[in-house]
């Protein structure tokens, strides 16, 4: 195996995120079992239905870089849904609740960040507990029952089309490409990228090590905010469960996108695509008739696939 | 005597660079072997070598003349092979007693763990050693010196035939050192077959009978102690002619940049003062783990000193300096730090030569401001400091010890400092890149810079800098021109605390 | 005497952690529940929650295991669930419950070789793991049903001389882990290879010849098969199998063992401070439950201590 990665152009295919290879197979396994599935509406349904993971992938990859992990994306999106379908503000406006969205987000991205990065607690720990805390607190207020509906706005917003593209699409290609200038055209990007690599050179090449940590979760919190915005338009419904399973999705979409902890070398397309190919692996899986319980077994999978892919590299110098 | 241990034709490389270079020892029952040479010229990898921590390259290994094959370092400990490693090992959460028999504890008849004997027999080397601890207590609350006594009883415990001690005097004040070569001595004339790192000539001479000269890796002779004068073994030790090495030293000196009064590196410690101006390099000199590193890293914040003040161009700093944020503090008055670990704490390995370069530049600007992409200050500095490597793309881990090594300094060097403390400029460093490397420093200062240093080499000390500061337990106890500075002066200070202290 | 109950209670110069205190806590919440409810003082009551705490205590003393190592295992939760979906299969006993430790050992040595020989990071390795477990054991049994082998359920539910049988399990289990950890060679090597990590020198524990590769696969090992013993002892006292049995077990475990002083950077820790941990939860949830307390309130506490008694822990490091 040694003998095999040392070869140059083995080592260059490992250098391409694997979402590349996984979404080409995934595209050929379609085209041969449904071929008529491949058109530009019914695509467009099933990315449409994946955007708020996808989104949720672009907060995950950015706490990654900095050798981080975010799983509250799931409680802040489950707390939004419920600050907008329960009725507890009656006659709000549309920006009334993306202001009241990118708050929540906000804050609770910055109490990860700062118990992660100034605490330095376990990353995994804060934000699975900030997560079952919110989720916990969400079914109380609605004793474990859906609350009501979402105002129509939403999911008229949700369905609407540009160019026969759905909007979400476009609004996460779009967000999708403000987070790549983010991190390839401005100075926080470079932080991200000496922090992830080694936080100790970071700090005595004058980084903010912590600062960077803690707006890197600010970030992914925003993101989850965002993410939960579109989740909501989407379902038009209030749920007790909805989003609970993104983020560990968006984790291995990530990882699979060629981001694992400290390195970036799938940028942050590779994990676009590490999101797409979730949205082309559903369609595939309902196609070949495996249920739920198989899309759990294709996470696990992937992730451990996909680490065990880097585990290997990294220990090739 | 016979050879118990043969080791033959020794070669090993790190990734490209070459730390040994088909060297070969033979040490013999009964006999103290002392292995010298310069920090970095190979004499930790050849004993990591003998202890099973590395593999050779290529060379053989032979005991009582039969092949040996370490695998690993249980596979040398089963050959009889202990080891004291300058790094400290033992583990912390565990006691002294758990300590001496970890691997290889004594089992009671239901399988459990017989603490009584592993008590008693503790004890038992721990007093043949003179030390009445208890064998119960946890590593973690014994001092250095404890610690390593601890090891060393480790080693005569497991009854080995080969002991390695690598700088097993460096923590012990005088009276332990007394203690240590009484015990060194008794296991030699048990017949065992002891090698000996250290840096002290006189504990050389008093208790090895053969000394093996290792130099950039390569074997330069091996000697009986009885027929070598002091001056030849450092002769062989040093043997090149520095000239050619260093830049020439400068007169003309600045304004001063840096004035430290009065600072007490930790609450038992004596006050140390030093000032630096700026077109000066000025070291800290000394033995290994004197303070001079914990006095380099309180001037960032990394340690919190006991007292004292640190002025920076006149204006003195705010005490203490947070840990989090004090590399960046001094950055804005234009200081910069040069860690010694460049691996651990210095480099992105896996990031492009660029942004290793210009992180220092990006690190004064606001997160959201556009990220300059500085190609002309990289390309300048991989030019003048003649970095090879294929572009400014390339990942640092790709460069030898010495490219990095610059690519490390070109950073502070591009990000507009008036004043460098550097740790260890040249670890692991070939010669050519030694002299480059001296000469930057050198230019730094000529247009108006300051560097403070610190070696482990007091040869590069000598020949690099303008003045030289001695360190020893905690605080500065001499000061010489570099001009005269010998190292025999400087040893001289650095061993007896310096009575004479000279201006 | 006064030194060293001073050190049992800040928990230094020990490698046994802060347990003092959560167990001083747990005391005053028994003081607390027995003034203020009378339900709780009650024989009934206290075997109850005997039997209650029973599968935390069992599978907290597993995750404490991995935790001396410097890891954590998140696939506890899963592998419990996945055990009584094993045992309500319809088979003979015989087969059944050798089959529930062999897999559990699988699972264990999956983590293990991931961790070690492909350099994955213990939370992402047993991520996944937890997730793969998970989705066989939704396929096993969707939603709950099917019957556990009646001696399971015997086995939980009798009592022998007026003791429950739960009160027999802990006190077999906590043996079993006080040998393994404190009467064999095997626990002090764990403690070793810990020591080593947390203080930066992982190559430590193997300079004195103590293999930490096969030691740290054999930890998650241990971890999964005591994660088994709590699924059958789960399974027997739900008389089924459930899918979602296990939910969230995984960072029960965690909070009960960082309540019981065991550092989760690994080398500091004790079995008795996990005990105490685990009991700590089980008598917040019989007097949060004697409260009338909402289960999602209580949820949302779990979370809180959770939260609180890792982020009181210092660690040198962030990340994950």
């Amino acid at each position: 195996m040694a003998a095999v990665l040392a070869n140059p152009i083995a080592r260059r295919l490992l250098r391409i995120p694997p979402s590349y290879f996984v979404f080409l197979v995934l595209l050929a396994t379609l085209w041969i079992a449904r071929p008529n599935m491949l058109n530009l509406n019914i695509m467009g349904i099933f990315i449409r239905q994946i955007v708020p993971l996808g989104i949720l992938v672009l907060g995950q990859l950015v706490v990654m870089r900095v050798k981080s992990i975010d799983l509250s994306g799931g409680g802040i999106i489950l707390l939004i849904n419920y600050f907008i379908s329960s009725g507890s503000f009656p006659g709000a406006s549309l920006p009334f609740f993306v202001v009241l969205a990118l708050a929540s987000g906000l804050v609770i991205g910055l109490f990860n960040g700062f118990m992660i990065g100034n605490r330095r607690v376990s990353a995994v720990i804060v934000t699975l507990a900030v997560s079952i805390i919110l989720v916990g607190l969400v079914q109380f207020l609605s004793s474990g029952n859906p609350p009501g509906d979402v105002p129509k706005l939403f999911n008229d917003l949700y369905n609407t089309k540009f160019l026969s593209v759905p909007t979400p699409v476009l609004f996460w290609i779009l967000l999708t490409a403000a987070v790549w200038l983010l991190l390839s055209r401005t100075v926080f990007g470079r932080y991200v990228a000496s922090v992830g690599e080694n936080a100790e050179a970071a700090h005595f090449s004058g980084v903010p090590v912590q600062r960077t940590v803690i707006l890197a979760h600010t970030l992914a919190g925003l993101i989850a905010a965002i993410a939960a915005l579109v989740q909501t338009g989407s379902i038009a419904v209030g749920s007790v469960r909805v989003g609970l399973d993104l983020p560990i999705l968006a984790v291995a979409a990530t990882i699979l996108g060629g981001v694992v902890f400290g390195r970036g070398d799938g940028g942050v397309w590779g994990p676009f695509f590490g999101a797409l190919c979730f949205a082309l692996l559903f369609v595939v899986m309902t196609v070949l008739g495996i249920d739920e319980p198989g899309k759990l077994i294709a996470q696990g999978v992937i992730i451990l696939g996909a680490a065990i892919f880097y585990g290997v590299r990294v220990r090739t110098p | 005597m016979t050879n118990l241990i043969e080791m033959s034709h020794i070669s090993k490389a790190f990734g490209g660079s070459r730390a040994l270079h088909s060297v070969s020892l033979d040490l013999k029952a009964g006999g103290v072997h002392a292995l010298m040479g310069e920090n970095g010229a190979g004499k930790s990898t050849l004993m990591k070598i003998l202890a099973g921590v590395h593999q050779p390259d290529s060379g053989e290994i032979f005991m009582n003349g039969e092949k040996l094959d370490l695998k690993s370092p249980r596979a040398a400990l089963d050959a009889g092979i202990s080891t004291v490693f300058q790094e400290h090992s033992l583990l912390p959460n565990l006691s002294i007693a758990e300590n001496m028999f970890l691997g290889r504890e004594p089992t009671t008849r239901f399988g459990s763990i017989d603490y009584a004997a592993m008590s008693s027999q503790t004890a038992k080397a721990l007093g043949e050693l003179g030390l009445t601890l208890d064998p119960s207590q946890l590593v973690s609350n014994l001092t250095i010196a404890e610690r390593q006594f601890v090891e060393i009883a480790h080693c005569i415990q497991a009854d080995a035939s080969v002991l390695i001690l690598d700088e097993p005097t460096a923590a012990l004040n005088a009276a332990d050192v007394d203690v240590l070569n009484r015990n060194i001595r008794r296991l030699r004339d048990k017949g065992k077959a002891i090698v000996y790192i250290s840096h002290r000539m006189k504990e050389i001479f008093e208790l090895c009978d053969t000394v093996t000269v290792l130099k950039d890796g390569a074997l330069i002779g091996t000697r009986m102690v009885s027929e070598i004068t002091t001056d030849e073994l450092i002769a062989m030790m040093v043997g090149r002619e520095l000239q050619d090495l260093f830049p020439d030293r400068t007169d003309d000196k600045g304004d001063e940049i840096l004035r430290v009064e009065n600072l007490r590196i930790t609450e038992t410690s004596r006050p140390l003062s030093l000032t630096l101006h700026k077109g000066e390099i000025v070291a800290l000199a000394g033995l290994e783990g004197q303070g001079q590193q914990r006095f380099l890293r309180s001037l960032i914040g990394r340690y919190h000193p006991f007292a004292g003040t640190i002025s920076i161009n006149g204006k003195a700093l705010k005490m203490p300096l947070p840990a989090s944020s004090g590399v960046r503090h001094l950055q804005q008055l234009k200081v910069g730090f040069v860690p010694e670990d460049r691996k651990d704490e210095g480099l992105f390995l896996a990031l492009p030569i660029a942004l290793n370069i210009a992180i220092g530049l990006h690190s004064r600007r606001s997160e959201l401001a556009p990220a300059r992409p500085y190609r002309n200050v990289i390309a300048r500095m991989m030019e003048v400091m003649n970095i090879k490597a294929s572009g400014p793309s390339a990942p640092v881990g790709s460069l030898s010890g010495g490219n990095q090594q610059k690519v490390l300094l070109g950073r502070y060097l591009a990000a507009d400092l008036d004043l460098l403390l550097v740790e260890e400029p040249t670890r692991g460093v070939d010669i050519g890149a030694k002299s480059e490397i001296y000469h930057l420093l050198r230019d730094f200062t000529r247009k108006g810079g300051a560097v403070l240093v610190l070696s482990r080499e007091t040869i590069e000390l000598i020949g690099l800098c303008d003045r030289i500061y001695v360190v020893h337990h905690d605080t500065i106890v001499a000061e010489m021109p570099a001009a005269q500075a010998t190292e025999h002066k400087i040893l001289d200070a650095a061993l007896t605390g310096g009575s004479t202290r000279q201006h | 005497m006064y030194r060293s109950l001073f050190n049992i209670l800040s928990g230094r110069n020990t490698r046994q952690g802060l347990w003092g205190l959560p167990l001083l806590v747990a005391l005053l919440i028994s003081l607390w529940l027995t003034v203020e409810t009378t339900q709780f003082a009650t024989a009934e009551n206290l075997f109850n929650l005997v039997a209650q705490a029973m599968p935390l205590i069992i599978a907290a003393i597993g995750q404490l295991v991995v935790v001396l190592i410097g890891g954590l295992d998140l696939s506890v939760g899963s592998v419990m669930s996945f055990t009584t979906a094993v045992l309500a299969l319809d088979q003979p006993a015989i087969v059944l419950i050798p089959a529930v430790f062999v897999l559990a050992a699988f699972i264990g040595l999956i983590n293990g070789l991931a961790i070690t020989r492909f350099n994955v990071h213990p939370i992402i390795a047993t991520l996944s793991t937890q997730y793969i477990v998970l989705g066989v054991t939704r396929i096993l049994r969707p939603v709950s049903g099917g019957t556990v082998p009646e001696i399971v359920i015997d086995a939980v539910s009798g009592s022998f001389l007026g003791v429950p049988y739960p009160v027999f399990w802990g006190i077999v289990v906590i043996l079993v882990a006080w040998k393994l950890l404190y009467g064999s060679r095997y626990g002090l090597h764990l403690f070793a290879i810990g020591g080593g990590i947390a203080s930066g020198a992982e190559s430590a524990a193997r300079n004195f010849g103590v293999s930490d590769r096969r030691n740290i696969i054999l930890a998650y090992v241990v971890c999964s098969c005591f994660a088994a013993v709590a699924g059958v002892f789960l399974a027997g006292r739900i008389v089924s199998g459930d899918p979602n049995v296990g939910l969230l077990f995984e960072l029960d475990t965690v909070t009960a063992v960082a309540l019981g002083g065991t550092q989760l950077s690994g080398g500091i820790g004790s079995l008795h401070g996990t005990v105490i941990g685990a009991l700590v939860m089980a008598l917040l949830a019989n007097g949060m439950n004697l409260a009338n307390v909402s289960p999602f309130v209580q949820t949302a506490i779990k979370g809180g201590i959770l939260l609180a008694v890792v982020g009181l822990q210092s660690r040198k490091k962030m990340g994950l």
